[in-house]
């Protein structure tokens, strides 16, 4: 059955995200400036990557504690093996690409063959990988970043649009194929949606949640390769502050944290979403405080949401006898 | 990596002059724990001050442990942790100014001097005192430092770091009093951004919006001085003047490109040296003077200045050197000034 336009579930946080454009647009023109829609499309680009590695476990009806853990191994060990090493910029972002998946990997094995939660595996894991982390920066900064890194970071590609929105792109229409028009990923959303079903018919759950977990950390090890090039050095502290946003994006963008359900396009719009708040508070002179508010109410508010739309479908359901 | 090798030998330098007078005082008991309140790069130069300490000196071990996260419970498990492991003197950057009193309370009912490092703790507490940065003074002089260079009636903007930090409040109160005599504007604090992220996108989002309305930027925390030099060196702005703080390289880098005015320079590495030296003092039977010349700030009235010195363009080589001194000033007549140990 063909969803309306207004029922889709990203529909809503599109049309908040265009509101919220034109009446901060309206009321500071600055907002709408070429650098700063750069800048806003730098941040898009990054947390959206950070949303998506979250989006994809909360599809399995998981979460990964550890994306901001594995993001910032990734990112030290981008930035270091090229000041420490010497490595060619290509060859260090393969590598430390390869270091995220391995951690997903780990993450996924253990969840799937130790029945332990992923709540609690991704929480030792957060623990590991951070302490890999610190035990090879010692909390100090890898600085000596190519000039190309730095120069792939700032630059744009068209007007204001920065080269860095290419990885984004390219991993939003990749995900969207894979959860939605793919098997494997059709059996993600399935493991996702029941788990005890999506066994009986024959799919292997084991197998798509060590799936699942080594995409997020491949998403999140990019979002910290990101990160680096765009900050232009290797900080031990990139993804500490990840944790809300990865939840915050995919939520309001309409994902269930029960799995089974989750929107490409939902997600990138919640990502805009806690972008243009963040911006509006700073434009506007508003107290630091408050963004953390703002953010916990707008997953309050989405979560609501999500919660009504579940209650008159199940509704529906029953009224139409099914 | 953050030019440590020029720390330690700042250190070596400040060591080799003070240890020939103080190899008698070595107490190989003395385990010391250098603790900050989370991942940060300005205590990284704690772990050299601490290992050169305990070469000079004499100690038992004087270790850098540093908490995964800025969190205080993390903090607390830590410093109650590393009292099983056999540390017995405790230097600490208190995750909260109240909250911490509680611990550090509990690790001087053990008979461990504590000392709060490079933040404070609300008085009364236990700890024998409180060695920082003077982070008002800092914000306060590196503030007149840009105002120096700004027109009358300037505006300048303030970018600085996390809200529980107990120093956040101190400088942004320096900073509006330093403005005021100065007869400039702030016109925007922006705080809670000394981690990258934020950081990046508020900082940027500022200067595109309000790069034109804006004659000067002061930053009073680590992470916003790299990102807001890093920022101007993109916009390639050298109307818009900046003080920043510490020794960061790229903020060092963008000074001597003209991107930035100056910046502020603390002396962690003198902080974890001279901590290490006086928690050993006391634990051989020194005790704290009654009449130490301490000085009363707004959370304790047991304060020791480490120092801080403005670097501009043309000190910006001889950062080390600056480090150096004010260690070597201090050092002089520490025992003398603050400690009884007849």
């Amino acid at each position: 059955m063909k969803r309306e336009l207004w029922n889709q579930d990203w529909f809503g946080p599109f049309a908040v995200t265009v509101l919220a454009i034109v009446i901060v647009g309206a009321l500071k023109p600055s907002f709408l400036s070429p650098f700063n829609i750069q800048i806003l499309l730098l941040a898009i680009s990054v947390n959206a990557l950070v949303a998506f590695s979250q989006m994809v476990i909360i599809a399995i009806g998981q979460m990964n504690l550890s994306v901001g853990a594995i993001g910032g191994l990734a990112a030290i060990s981008f930035a270091g093996m090229m000041e420490v090493w010497g490595l060619p910029w290509p060859v260090a972002a393969v590598l430390s690409l390869g270091i995220g998946l391995l951690a997903g990997l780990t993450n996924g094995l253990l969840c799937a063959y130790t029945g332990i939660s992923a709540f609690v595996i991704t929480l030792a894991t957060l623990s590991v990988f951070k302490g890999f982390n610190l035990g090879i920066t010692e909390a100090q900064p890898f600085y000596d970043v190519p000039e190309m890194v730095k120069w792939l970071g700032n630059a744009t590609v068209l007007g204001p649009i920065p080269w860095l929105v290419l990885p984004f792109a390219v991993s939003a229409v990749a995900l969207w194929y894979l959860l939605f028009r793919l098997p494997l990923g059709r059996s993600v959303l399935a493991v996702g949606g029941n788990t005890h079903a999506a066994e009986l018919s024959g799919i292997s759950v084991p197998r798509i949640v060590v799936f699942a977990h080594s995409v997020s950390g491949l998403l999140a090890a990019m979002a910290g390769i990101m990160l680096v090039a765009r900050l232009q050095l290797g900080q031990p502290s990139i993804g500490d502050d990840w944790l809300i946003l990865s939840f915050a994006a995919p939520i309001i963008g309409g994902a269930v944290l029960t799995g089974g359900r989750v929107s490409v396009g939902g997600t990138c719009c919640g990502v805009a979403i806690v972008a243009i708040i963040t911006q509006v508070l700073v434009l506007f002179n508003i107290d630091p405080f408050l963004v953390q508010v703002v953010l916990g109410g707008l997953i309050l508010w989405a979560v609501g949401v999500n919660r009504i739309r579940e209650v008159r479908g199940q509704r529906k359901a029953a009224a139409a006898g099914i | 990596m953050i030019d440590i090798k020029k720390i330690a030998t700042a250190g070596a330098v400040v060591a080799g002059l003070t240890m020939a007078a103080n190899t008698a005082m070595a107490d190989s008991s003395t385990r010391v724990a250098l603790v900050p309140g989370g991942p940060h790069p300005y205590f990284a130069a704690w772990e050299q001050a601490g290992k050169d300490a305990a070469k000079d000196f004499g100690l038992g071990s004087a270790d850098y442990k540093v908490p995964q996260k800025w969190e205080l419970s993390l903090q607390n498990q830590m410093l109650e942790s590393l009292v099983t492991q056999g540390y017995n003197a405790f230097l600490v950057f208190p995750g909260d100014p109240v909250g911490t009193v509680a611990i550090a309370d509990e690790l001087a009912a053990t008979g461990a001097p504590v000392m709060a490092l490079a933040g404070c703790l609300k008085d009364p507490s236990q700890a024998v005192f409180c060695m920082g940065t003077d982070t008002g003074n800092s914000a306060y002089l590196g503030t007149k430092e840009l105002l120096k260079v700004l027109p009358k009636g300037a505006k300048i903007a303030h970018f600085t770091g996390f809200l529980v930090d107990p120093n956040t409040q101190l400088r942004i109160d320096a900073v509006e009093k330093a403005a005021k005599e100065g007869g400039a504007e702030v016109i925007q604090v922006i705080a809670d951004i000394d981690a990258p992220e934020p950081a990046e996108e508020k900082i940027n989002a500022y200067l595109a919006a309000h790069a034109g309305e804006v004659d000067g930027l002061i930053t009073t925390a680590w992470v916003p001085a790299v990102v807001a030099s890093n920022a101007l060196r993109k916009i390639g702005d050298k109307r818009i003047k900046m003080v920043g703080i510490d020794h960061d390289e790229v903020v060092l880098g963008a000074i001597k490109d003209g991107f930035v005015h100056g910046t502020m320079l603390q002396n962690p590495y003198g902080q974890g040296y001279l901590g290490s030296y006086a928690a050993d003092r006391l634990r051989s039977g020194c005790t704290v003077k009654k009449d130490a010349p301490f000085k009363s700030i707004a959370l304790t009235d047991k304060f020791i200045d480490s120092g801080t010195v403005f670097a501009g363009a043309d000190a910006v080589d001889n950062y080390v050197g600056s480090m150096q001194k004010i260690t070597k000033d201090i050092f002089a007549d520490f025992e003398g000034k603050y400690l009884n140990c007849g």
